[in-house]
C-alpha cells in the first residue's frame, strides 16, 4: 500500500515546543495515532477531512454570517488531528486550576463583602474602583455557597520549553465547551478505535456535573426546581453551543421574552400559564441582563431579574459581577491573591505582564514594543490587540497614542512563542500554535474539571492568534489515562 | 412547554406540510403540462401558490421552467419551497431542545439540498420531476423521523395540529381554485384531465378509482377531498386529526382557553360531516369552502391568541 510519508513534510520551528515532536524523536503519546495516519493514503485522509466537514454541516454545528440579507453558514475550522495531553501534564494543569479558581471565588467574595485584601493592600483599591466591571449591585449581597465563578475557562499557553502558562482567566460566560463535546463526537467517526487503543479519558460527564451543580443551586428546596438556559437568540453565533447543552442537560432554552418577573420572581411563559423558575443558566453578560439595572437599552434581558436574584428567589449561574476579576489589569495580581488567600505558591505561572499605568511599566514596554503584545483590559476574543512583532510602525504610533490616553485600558506581555501541533492542512502535515482551555464546574462539592478541553489553533501559518473571531480553528483534546 | 417553543413547533409543522403540497401540486402539473398542451393551464397553481398578481401570473404561466425556479428556488418569492423550508428549519433550530437530533438533522439537511447549486441548474436542464423527487424524499424523511422519534408529548402535538391545519387549508383551496375562474360551472365541467390531475398531486387518485370506478364527476371528486374518512388528504380527515391532537394539549391550568378551541373546532367538523357531496354543490361549493377556510383561518388566530403569545 502507498503511504502518505506524511512526516517527511514536517518541520518544526526549533525555538517552540512542538506537542508531536521531541527533536527528532516521536513522542510516546502521539506513537499510536502517527502510525495510524502513516497506514493512510492521501486521499483517505481527505476524505476523513471531508467527512469531519459534512458531520458538522448536517448536525448544524454552525455559525451564521449575515452578508446582504442572507445568512452563511459556516462550520468553525476543525483540524482531525487529535492534540494530546499526558496524565502528568495534565494532573500539574488540574491543580493549578483548581488552585487558582478557589483563589479567585475567595477573591470575589472578598472584594463584594469585606474586601480585606484591599485594606491589606494586595491589591490597590482604584484598580477594583476604575474596573467597568465591578458592579455595586451586587456589593454585600451573598450568594449561594458563596460560589461566584460557577464555570470557568481558563486559557493555558505552552512557552518553548514546555511549562504551561495561564494566558487569560474567563469568568464570565466563557463558551466552547460544546465544541469540546462535539470534536470528540467527531473524532469517535473518523478515527474509529483510536480512542480506545490510546486510553483516551471520556468528557461526555461535562453536562451532567453542570446540571447536578445547578440543581444544587435551587432556592426553593424542592424536588424538581425549574433549570433554564437563558440564550441571546438563534442570531447569536453560540447560538448552537446553548442548545446543545440545554439538550444534554434537559432544560429548558430561554431567551428574555419568555421569562418575566411578578413580585421578585422569575417565570416562564408556557402554554400553561406561568411557572417558576430556580436557577438560570444565562449566557447573556452583565450589561443586558435586566434593562432596569443595567443597560436599558437591552432587550435580551429579562426587567426586574436582578430584584429577584438579589431576594434570593432565583440563582444565576456564573454570578454577576465577575468581570472584576478576569479583567486583564487584575490578572496581575491573581499569583498576589492565591498567597494572599491560600497561603499556597501558585503551580500555574502567570505570562509576565505590565501595566501601562506604571510609568515605569509603560516605559520599558514602549523601548521593547516589538517584542510585546498590547491587549485592552476589557476586550476579549482578540479585538483590539496590538502584536509589537506584526504591527507596521504607523499602527504601533497610533497604539501608544491611545495607551498615553487611558493607561489603565492596557497591559502589556512579552510575545511567548506558542507551542505548536501538527495539523492535516492542504494534504500536508503541518505545525500550527495552539493553546488550551480546560472547562472548570465549580458546585457545593468543590470543583471538577473534565479531562479534555477545547485546543484552539491558528490555521495561518506562523500565526499567535488562535481566537475563532480572528481565524482561529479547533482540535480534539485528548487526556490520556496515566 | 414554553408558549414560544410550541409556536415554533406549529408553524415548522405547517411550513413542512406546505412545502410537501407545493411540491406534490408542481410534480403532477408538469408531467399534467406535457400531456395535454391546449387544455392545461399553469394559472391554477400560480395563484394557490404565489403572491403575483393576474397579469404577472399569465407572463409567467407560458413556460414552465421560469415558473419552476419561481416556485422553487427563487429567493425573491416569499412562498418559494427554498423559503418556506428555510423557515420550517429556522423555526426548528430555535426549539433544537424539544425536536429529537434526528428529526434537526434530518430538516437542517433538507435545508443544505434546497440551497445546492446543481438543484437550481437541473431543474432548468434536466428532468425537473427527477428534482423534484428529491425534494419530495426529504420532506417524507422528515414525516418518517418525525413520527419514529419524537415523543408523544405536547411538542408532537403542535407539530401536528399545525400539519393537519395546514393539510386541511391546502385541499380547501386546492378544490376551489377553479371557481375563481370566472363564470366557472362544475355541473357542465367536461375535463376529466384537470380531475385526474387533481387528484394525482392529492395522491387519491389510486383511491378514486377503487372507490368509484366510473368516469371522473365532479360530484365524487367533492366527496372524496372533503368527506371521505379514510382518504389522509381529505378535509374531514384533516380536521379530525386536528381534534385529536388538539385534544391531546388538554390539561387543567386553562380550561377557558381549551373550551373555546374545542368548540370551533368541533362546530366546523360537524358542519362538515354532516353534509352530502350533492348538496354542498347544489347550495353553492366555493362558499362552502370559503366558508369553511375563514373558519380554520379563525382557529388559527385563537391558537396563537390563546396558546403562543408570549410578547
Amino acid at each position: 500500500m502507498q503511504t502518505s510519508g506524511l512526516l517527511n513534510t514536517y518541520f518544526v520551528d526549533p525555538h517552540t515546543w512542538d506537542e508531536m515532536y521531541d527533536q527528532d524523536r516521536i513522542r510516546e503519546q502521539y506513537r499510536h495515532v502517527v502510525n495510524y495516519m502513516q497506514q493512510l493514503s492521501l486521499e483517505e485522509l481527505n476524505r476523513k477531512e471531508e467527512l469531519a466537514r459534512r458531520l458538522f454541516m448536517s448536525q448544524g454545528i454552525t455559525f451564521t454570517v449575515y452578508n446582504s440579507g442572507e445568512g452563511i453558514e459556516k462550520i468553525f475550522p476543525f483540524d482531525i488531528i487529535p492534540r494530546i495531553i499526558t496524565a502528568a501534564e495534565w494532573s500539574h494543569i488540574e491543580k493549578g486550576i483548581k488552585q487558582r479558581l478557589k483563589a479567585l471565588n475567595l477573591f470575589l467574595k472578598d472584594v463584594y463583602h469585606n474586601q480585606f485584601i484591599l485594606k491589606d493592600g494586595v491589591v490597590p483599591i482604584d484598580m477594583i474602583y476604575s474596573c467597568p466591571h465591578y458592579l455595586r449591585e451586587m456589593y454585600q449581597f451573598p450568594v449561594p455557597y458563596d460560589i461566584y465563578v460557577h464555570i470557568a475557562g481558563i486559557d493555558l499557553i505552552r512557552d518553548a520549553d514546555g511549562s504551561f502558562y495561564i494566558l487569560e482567566d474567563n469568568l464570565r460566560t466563557p463558551s466552547g465547551v460544546s465544541y469540546m463535546l462535539e470534536n470528540r463526537e467527531i473524532t469517535k467517526r473518523i478515527f474509529p478505535d483510536l480512542l480506545p487503543l490510546n486510553n483516551v479519558r471520556g468528557v461526555s460527564q461535562y453536562p451532567n456535573i453542570l446540571h447536578n451543580n445547578l440543581v444544587s443551586l435551587s432556592p426553593r428546596q424542592i424536588s424538581n426546581p425549574t433549570i433554564v438556559l437563558l440564550t441571546p437568540g438563534v442570531y447569536n453565533s453560540a447560538y448552537f453551543e446553548h442548545s446543545t447543552l440545554a439538550r444534554l442537560m434537559g432544560v429548558e432554552l430561554v431567551e428574555g421574552r419568555d421569562l418575566v418577573v411578578d413580585n421578585h420572581r422569575v417565570y416562564m411563559k408556557t402554554t400553561k400559564g406561568l411557572q417558576q423558575v430556580d436557577v438560570i443558566y444565562r449566557r447573556v453578560d452583565d450589561d443586558f441582563l435586566d434593562p432596569l439595572t443595567f443597560n436599558p437599552n437591552s432587550v435580551l434581558g429579562v426587567s426586574g431579574i436582578m430584584s429577584a436574584y438579589r431576594k434570593g428567589n432565583v440563582a444565576i449561574v456564573n454570578a454577576v459581577g465577575n468581570g472584576v476579576a478576569d479583567d486583564k489589569a487584575i490578572y496581575c495580581y491573581v499569583p498576589a491573591m492565591i498567597r494572599y488567600y491560600l497561603n499556597e505558591e501558585p503551580i500555574l505561572k502567570n505570562v509576565p505582564t505590565y501595566r501601562l499605568d506604571n510609568p515605569d511599566h509603560r516605559d520599558y514596554v514602549f523601548k521593547n514594543i516589538t517584542n510585546m503584545v498590547v491587549k485592552k483590559t476589557n476586550e476579549s476574543g482578540g479585538y483590539g490587540m496590538l502584536m509589537g512583532n506584526a504591527a507596521t510602525e504607523e499602527e504601533i504610533i497610533n497604539y501608544q497614542a491611545q495607551i498615553v490616553n487611558d493607561p489603565r485600558q492596557f497591559i502589556a506581555q512579552p510575545v511567548i512563542s506558542l507551542s505548536s501541533a501538527p495539523c492535516y492542512m492542504q494534504g500536508k502535515l503541518q505545525p500550527r500554535r495552539v493553546d488550551l482551555r480546560p472547562y472548570a464546574l465549580c458546585g457545593p462539592n468543590g470543583i471538577e474539571i473534565v479531562p479534555g478541553g477545547l485546543t484552539r489553533v491558528a490555521l495561518r501559518e506562523g500565526s499567535l492568534v488562535v481566537n475563532s473571531s480572528q481565524g482561529g480553528g479547533s482540535k480534539d483534546t485528548w487526556v490520556l489515562e496515566g | 412547554m414554553l408558549s414560544r417553543v410550541a409556536d415554533s413547533l406549529y408553524w415548522m409543522g405547517r411550513y413542512m406540510e406546505r412545502s410537501d403540497g407545493i411540491l406534490r401540486m408542481l410534480k403532477v402539473n408538469y408531467a399534467y403540462s406535457q400531456d395535454d398542451v391546449y387544455e392545461f393551464s399553469w394559472k391554477p397553481v400560480l395563484k394557490l401558490f404565489t403572491y403575483l398578481d393576474n397579469e404577472q401570473a399569465s407572463a409567467l404561466a407560458k413556460s414552465p421552467r421560469a415558473i419552476l425556479k419561481y416556485v422553487v428556488t427563487d429567493k425573491e418569492n416569499p412562498n418559494a419551497v427554498v423559503n418556506i423550508v428555510a423557515r420550517a428549519r429556522e423555526n426548528a433550530r430555535s426549539v433544537q431542545d424539544h425536536i429529537t437530533k434526528e428529526l434537526w438533522q434530518c430538516l437542517n439537511d433538507y435545508y443544505h439540498t434546497t440551497k445546492e447549486d446543481w438543484l437550481a441548474q437541473w431543474l432548468q436542464k434536466d428532468d425537473p420531476i427527477t428534482i423534484l423527487d428529491v425534494l419530495i424524499k426529504q420532506g417524507l424523511l422528515y414525516y418518517g423521523t418525525a413520527d419514529i422519534t419524537m415523543s408523544r408529548g405536547e411538542g408532537y402535538s403542535f407539530m401536528n395540529i399545525g400539519k393537519y391545519l395546514e393539510r386541511a387549508i391546502l385541499s380547501a383551496d386546492i378544490l376551489s381554485v377553479r371557481f375563481t375562474e370566472g363564470d366557472y360551472d362544475i355541473n357542465a365541467d367536461t375535463d376529466p384531465n384537470y380531475w385526474r390531475y387533481l387528484l394525482l398531486s392529492i395522491s387519491g387518485y389510486e383511491l378514486y378509482l377503487k372507490t368509484y370506478r366510473s368516469g371522473f364527476e365532479a360530484r365524487n371528486v367533492v366527496e372524496q377531498v372533503v368527506l371521505n374518512p379514510h382518504f389522509p388528504r381529505s378535509i374531514i380527515y384533516s380536521l379530525e386529526r386536528l381534534q385529536r391532537y388538539f385534544s391531546g394539549i388538554k390539561n387543567e391550568n386553562t380550561p377557558g382557553d381549551f373550551d373555546e378551541l374545542e368548540f370551533m373546532i368541533g362546530k366546523l367538523l360537524s358542519r362538515i360531516k354532516y353534509s352530502r357531496a350533492e348538496t354542498l354543490i347544489q347550495q353553492n361549493l366555493f362558499q362552502f369552502l370559503s366558508e369553511a377556510k375563514n373558519d380554520m383561518y379563525e382557529i388559527a388566530n385563537c391558537l396563537t391568541r390563546h396558546y403562543f403569545a408570549y410578547t
